[in-house]
């Protein structure tokens, strides 16, 4: 409880972050909190769910329950106040059961900042995992907040993953060793990073065009949800085979090109953490 | 060094005495990785060899500096055991023990099923009872005869340095992943078809003579799991993850002679009890 304490007043006194504070990539932990007899008590009664699965004695906290918890233990965190205007969407994953004793603590990494076309706001995506004591991930989600902007931007490219703007940026920091190692090529790379894809069109060696979709589509796409293009970007040597040969990364589209681009797929990751 | 006729072609031996080459000294057979050759052994088999033992490092069959299998490249691991048996004869070895890694582990697992009473031993590295199917035949065969799969050698360098363990300097995971460039894709790929179609779990419990299972931590092909399992089914093995290293141990850990000599000493002990 300390720990909230000293993190609340930003919130109480002030109006919290605004959308230019929040940065991706950020980490932050929240203190420990113990499911006890009487959450499952209430929890039952609020929803009516009395499946013995559910309510039993060695009853296995509902849905939601999880949810609500990770969204107390985020404002014990105090980044948001009143810039808050709402949340937007909540995508969530059951990993573990989680029952009364257990204690779990909020790991939460900003994973996307997204400037709203009306450009006084942005939605600031979170990534949140619910872990136990021993460390393993109990539940696991993305929620997104709506949240006013302090002033009109810009707002920086260098992890924006998927868009258009991320891949001229990324593009640029491409070395020579890209253009050799597709001197014969010609197709088109499509990088995914949640609902965010982009398209780098290649012609011998050279990128013609960074669009959201190349005309003809890609040629294959490389994608993984913002947590993992977050933490690629952020771990300290390019993990870019790791995580592919551990199912983080996917590939759609032709998987012959996707095998013969090996080496420029690696060159891409380097210039992605180059920027980021 | 010297060529030797087995499984009629010519096999590249190397043989590390404490005096030279020669007889004297504890034999030990040490067997590469899928693809790969003795070169592996290199800085183990020497300094093994000053610590009294018989090192004895073959290239399999098609791998380095040995003459490719008669019959095509092998893709039965039991043809590879049956082949160091054959070595084993040829050389004299008496009651050697033997040390794999990888497809070399598994070879060194099957050797403990099929012929326990030859071996003072096994020390199986990066190897389990059964890959559960993955990688998959189908996938390796179309490779095989699919003579343009792309991006082969990138896809070994990158695909070592993703396996080495994370406690490794980056100039030795450079080294050994550059190294590992070095390959046959028929071989390799046969290597790993006989990798992933090679089922010993009901045959662990025949072995008859003392086993050490290791694996690496970091090692995204072989989950600590799966070796553990294995350890499990056979009487009286130990097993042992080893934090910080991926899937290549003898090439990853600076001096692992001492290392290894340390296990033999310790599987020679449970003879004497």
């Amino acid at each position: 409880m300390t720990t909230e304490q000293v993190l609340r007043p930003d919130t109480r006194t002030g109006p919290g972050r605004r959308f230019e504070d929040f940065t991706v990539g950020e980490r932050f932990t929240s203190a420990p909190r113990t499911v006890t007899a009487t959450d499952l008590a209430d929890f039952t009664r609020l929803s009516g769910d009395d499946h013995p699965l559910h309510a039993g004695p060695d009853g296995i906290l509902q849905g939601p329950f999880g949810i609500a918890v990770a969204m107390g233990l985020l404002q014990g965190l105090g980044l948001h106040g009143p810039a808050v205007r709402g949340l937007l969407d909540t995508h969530w994953s059951y990993r573990l059961p989680l029952r009364v004793g257990d204690t779990v603590r909020l790991e939460m990494t900003v994973v996307r900042c997204r400037r709203t076309g009306k450009g006084d706001g942005g939605v600031v995506t979170r990534h949140m995992r619910l872990v136990d004591e021993q460390g393993r991930t109990v539940q696991e989600g993305t929620t997104s907040a709506l949240v006013d902007a302090a002033g009109p931007g810009p707002d920086p490219v260098g992890r924006a993953f998927g868009t258009v703007a991320w891949g001229e940026a990324l593009v640029a920091a491409l070395t020579p060793e890209f253009g050799e190692s597709l001197a014969t090529w010609d197709g088109a790379i499509g990088l995914r990073a949640g609902e965010h894809e982009v398209s780098l069109r290649v012609y011998r060696g050279k990128v013609i065009e960074v669009a959201g979709r190349a005309a003809l589509g890609p040629t294959f796409t490389v994608e993984a949800d913002e947590l993992t293009w977050t933490e690629l970007v952020t771990a300290p040597t390019n993990e870019f085979t790791r995580f592919a040969m551990s199912g983080r990364f996917g590939m759609r589209g032709n998987g012959y090109e996707y095998l013969r681009l090996t080496r420029a797929l690696h060159l891409i990751v380097d210039a992605a953490r180059g920027i980021a | 060094m010297r060529y030797i006729g087995i499984g009629g072609a010519l096999a590249f031996v190397e043989e590390h005495g404490p005096g030279g080459d020669g007889a004297a000294g504890v034999p030990v057979l040490c067997l590469h990785t899928a693809g790969q050759s003795g070169v592996q052994w290199r800085h183990v088999a020497p300094a093994l060899a000053a610590r009294g033992f018989r090192v004895v490092v073959p290239d399999l069959p098609g791998h380095g500096r040995s003459e490719p299998a008669p019959g095509g490249p092998v893709t039965d691991l039991g043809d590879y055991a049956a082949w160091c048996l054959e070595l084993i004869d040829a050389l004299g070895l008496e009651r050697p023990y033997v040390v794999g890694c990888s497809i070399g582990g598994k070879i060194t697992l099957d050797l403990a099923c099929r012929a326990s009473e030859r071996l003072a031993g096994v020390v199986a590295m990066a190897a389990n009872a059964w890959t559960g199917g993955t990688p998959s035949e189908r996938g390796l065969r179309r490779e095989l005869s699919d003579v343009a799969a792309p991006s082969r050698t990138d896809r070994t360098y990158l695909g070592t340095l993703a396996v080495v363990g994370r406690s490794v300097p980056a100039e030795r995971a450079e080294l050994i992943a550059t190294m590992h460039r070095r390959e046959d894709p028929a071989v390799s790929n046969s290597d790993l078809i006989g990798w992933t179609t090679h089922d010993l779990r009901d045959r662990l419990g025949s072995v008859a003579c003392p086993a050490h299972l290791v694996v690496g931590a970091d090692d995204l092909w072989v989950p600590a799991a799966g070796t553990r399992a294995a350890a499990a089914a056979i009487p009286g093995a130990r097993c042992t993850v080893l934090d910080g290293i991926g899937h290549y141990p003898m090439e990853e850990i600076e001096g692992f002679d001492g290392v290894l000599a340390g296990w033999l000493a310790e599987l020679g002990s449970e003879v004497a009890a």
